[in-house]
């Protein structure tokens, strides 16, 4: 080998190692960034919380002071009521509106057991003041049993304030107005669940049937090539534009249904139309890896074409049809596109078929978007999907291999 | 008694003529070996008693294979998935269905709809000991076929096939793919075997064609050459190219 030539194997190689260790970079970096921005948001109650704030009228029944000792970790902001056993503290939200935050309850503290009075469906359950709720008002009574009220909407403007007066005044506490802290995403949670589950029940029937039919029914002929080139170009479709398609012609179905706004419902409908080319594509290929003698051998002992493909062909693909299904979920997950005009933008907490809702992706788009872009909790999203569809695309790697070597022989 | 009587049988792939206007017999309980060299068309009849070759888009045929005397069996009125499981098929390579022994063995019967799970063990224990493979696996029936040597999982195809009773079994080079010890055990298998069934064998190997058949066609360009008891073919072969065949002239 000449000077020149490994000169210039030296600079290909290095082209190849700098693109591939960008890549890796980018990759790296990619995650390193979710997972600090997001790590510190992200916690169980944020995937169990209502993502609004309700505001909660709850009544104790004049239940009567008693005496709590105060928790062992006594911070200078925390203030702690020893008649009704839980601290407060100061606090201001994102629009640097005061609050008044409910930091400890004492395990014998009346505050587990208050009513709802709030009118709604809730009114007249059994309800526990949660950690982090916004105190706005409590009405207690005082020694010559007029009832008074502490909080920011009543007499007292900090925790300090309202504390100290409790503990002076107070005999018996009536009722509490509060605000759940919100933030949460459990409904875009929800209703990501249940798209995908609407999507797959909708989409994996059509498109296993449809490759069935394609692979092991038609016979080879023009018109079977031209609709495997058509769902290959259905693939190429950018998403943006199926979702077009939704909000122009699936939603005349959805309205068969009487629904006449953005749903889950139309969201999965677009969704199983995009999925279709993959499902079927997954499908046929892992049609095409049964060995063609297992079918020889079926036919040739008396089977029915239906039952080769439910006995021996189908059972032999379905490790590829469940990877199939695993990668169409990662796919849902990360849709945003196609499901903000088909589902809308609107966070709902509790999410219905025939209505609008956000999936986790959309959501992230919903807090980035307002007028305050709430980053903390959009990294926290973004962790957690990301965390789901590597999961998923590790399984259908795991999956691959194993097919793979199963038909090694 | 005749198994099938074929009558100036012509195929086409397109078109290739793969067999050229043949007439055999095949009698009953007999071994019947198709010989000659590579693409004359051995495999392609032997796709034709079972009507396999149904399964390959573009193929023509036309002329008469009646079966037990007077039935055809490209007939409309035969019912495909009927004829298949009266006449078996045993293909070159191994191929078990990758589930259990037992599995692989009920499979043709389950498939007619038989679910009585007495009647079934009894077939496949009564298939696997015609099939002299019982004594090695009547302990792990539930065992994976795809776990047995090549050997085994050949007679288990050949298990699978006759747990359906058929009359007739045929074999595209069964023991092309297995070693000495394999093969013997499946030739001494088609010895007691030819008892019930009738047996349609291809083969490559002009002694295991000596061995083991009753009857011997040759076949060179998809035309039958010459037809008739092994032991005249191979002795005092009529055509001089079935003779420079069998001395290994060419082929
Ligand atoms: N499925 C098929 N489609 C088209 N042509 C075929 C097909 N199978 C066989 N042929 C053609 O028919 C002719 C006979 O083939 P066949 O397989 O019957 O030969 P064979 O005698 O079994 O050969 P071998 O000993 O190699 O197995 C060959 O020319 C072959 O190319
Ligand atoms: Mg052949």
């Amino acid at each position: 080998m000449n000077k020149a030539r490994r000169r210039k194997d030296i600079m290909r190689t290095s082209v190849t190692w700098i693109s591939a260790s960008l890549a890796v970079l980018v990759l790296t970096s990619i995650f390193v960034f979710v997972f600090k921005r997001g790590a510190g948001t992200f916690s169980w109650s944020m995937l169990k919380d209502d993502y609004w704030s309700k505001n909660y009228l709850v009544a104790f029944g004049d239940v009567a002071a008693n005496d709590f000792a105060p928790p062992d970790t006594d911070s200078e902001d925390e203030f702690f009521s020893r008649k009704f056993g839980f601290g407060l503290a100061d606090s201001v939200d994102k629009e640097n509106n005061q609050l008044m935050l409910v930091t400890t309850v004492s395990a014998l503290s009346p505050l587990h057991e208050g009513t709802i009075t709030t009118a709604g469906p809730d009114q007249g359950k059994v309800m526990a003041i949660p950690l982090n709720a916004r105190i706005r008002r409590i009405d207690y009574l005082d020694q010559e049993n007029n009832v008074k009220s502490t909080g920011l909407l009543g007499q007292d403007h900090s925790a300090e304030g309202a504390i100290e007066r409790l503990e002076q005044e107070a005999t018996a506490i009536r009722e509490i107005y509060f605000q759940s802290t919100g933030g949460g995403i459990r409904g875009s949670i929800i209703a990501t669940l249940m798209l995908i589950g609407l999507t797959l029940l909708f989409s994996l029937p059509l498109g296993i049937s449809a490759a069935i039919y394609l692979h092991e029914v038609a016979p080879r002929n023009k018109v079977t090539d031209w609709i495997r080139a058509a769902v290959e170009m259905l693939a190429g479709v950018p998403s943006i534009i199926f979702g077009l398609m939704g909000v122009s012609m699936l939603f005349r179905v959805t309205n068969l249904f009487g629904i006449t706004t953005q749903s889950v419902l139309l969201g999965s409908f677009t969704m199983t139309i995009m999925l279709l080319p993959l499902i079927m594509r997954q499908t046929e290929e892992a049609l095409i890896v049964v060995p063609g003698s297992l079918r020889m051998a079926s036919l040739s002992l008396g089977a029915s074409t239906t039952q080769t493909i439910f006995k021996v062909v189908l059972p032999n693909a379905l490790p590829g049809i469940l990877s199939a299904t695993l990668l169409s979920m990662s796919r849902i997950i990360g849709e945003s596109a196609a499901l903000i005009f088909t589902m809308g933008t609107a966070i709902s907490d509790s999410p219905k078929i025939s209505q609008g809702a956000t999936t986790l992706a959309v959501h992230i788009w919903t807090v980035m978007a307002g007028e305050q872009p709430n980053f903390e909790l959009a990294t926290a999203i973004s962790l957690l999907i990301l965390v789901l569809v590597l999961g998923l695309n590790v399984t259908v790697k795991l999956l691959t291999y194993r097919i793979n070597k199963k038909w090694q022989v | 008694m005749l198994a099938f009587k074929v009558e100036n049988l012509n195929l086409w792939y397109e078109d290739n003529h793969a067999l050229i206007d043949v007439s055999m017999d095949v009698p009953r309980n007999q071994v019947t070996a198709l010989i000659g060299p590579s693409g004359c068309g051995k495999s392609t009849l032997l796709r034709c008693f079972n009507r396999m070759n149904d399964l390959i888009p573009k193929t023509k045929i036309t002329g008469k294979i009646l079966m037990k005397g007077d039935v055809e069996i490209r007939d409309p009125s035969v019912d495909v998935v009927k004829l298949r499981t009266d006449v078996g098929m045993v293909f070159q390579s191994p191929n078990p269905f990758p589930m259990s022994i037992f599995d692989n063995v009920a499979y043709g019967l389950r498939c007619q709809g038989i679910k009585d799970k007495k009647q079934l063990s009894a077939t496949v224990e009564r298939s696997l000991r015609q099939a002299a493979l019982w004594d090695e696996v009547k302990d792990s029936l539930q065992r994976n076929a795809l776990k047995l040597s090549g050997g085994q999982q050949q007679r288990l195809c050949i298990a699978r096939a006759i747990a359906l009773e058929p009359s007739v079994l045929l074999m595209d080079e069964p023991t092309s793919a297995l070693d000495p010890i394999a093969t013997a055990k499946i030739e001494d298998l088609m010895q007691s075997l030819k008892q019930m069934y009738t047996i349609v064998i291809v083969t490559h190997s002009m002694s295991q064609a000596a061995r083991i058949s009753d009857q011997t066609a040759f076949f060179l360009l998809g035309e039958l050459i010459e037809a008739g008891p092994t032991a005249e073919i191979f002795q005092v072969p009529k055509d001089k190219r079935t003779e420079d065949y069998i001395s290994g002239k060419f082929g």
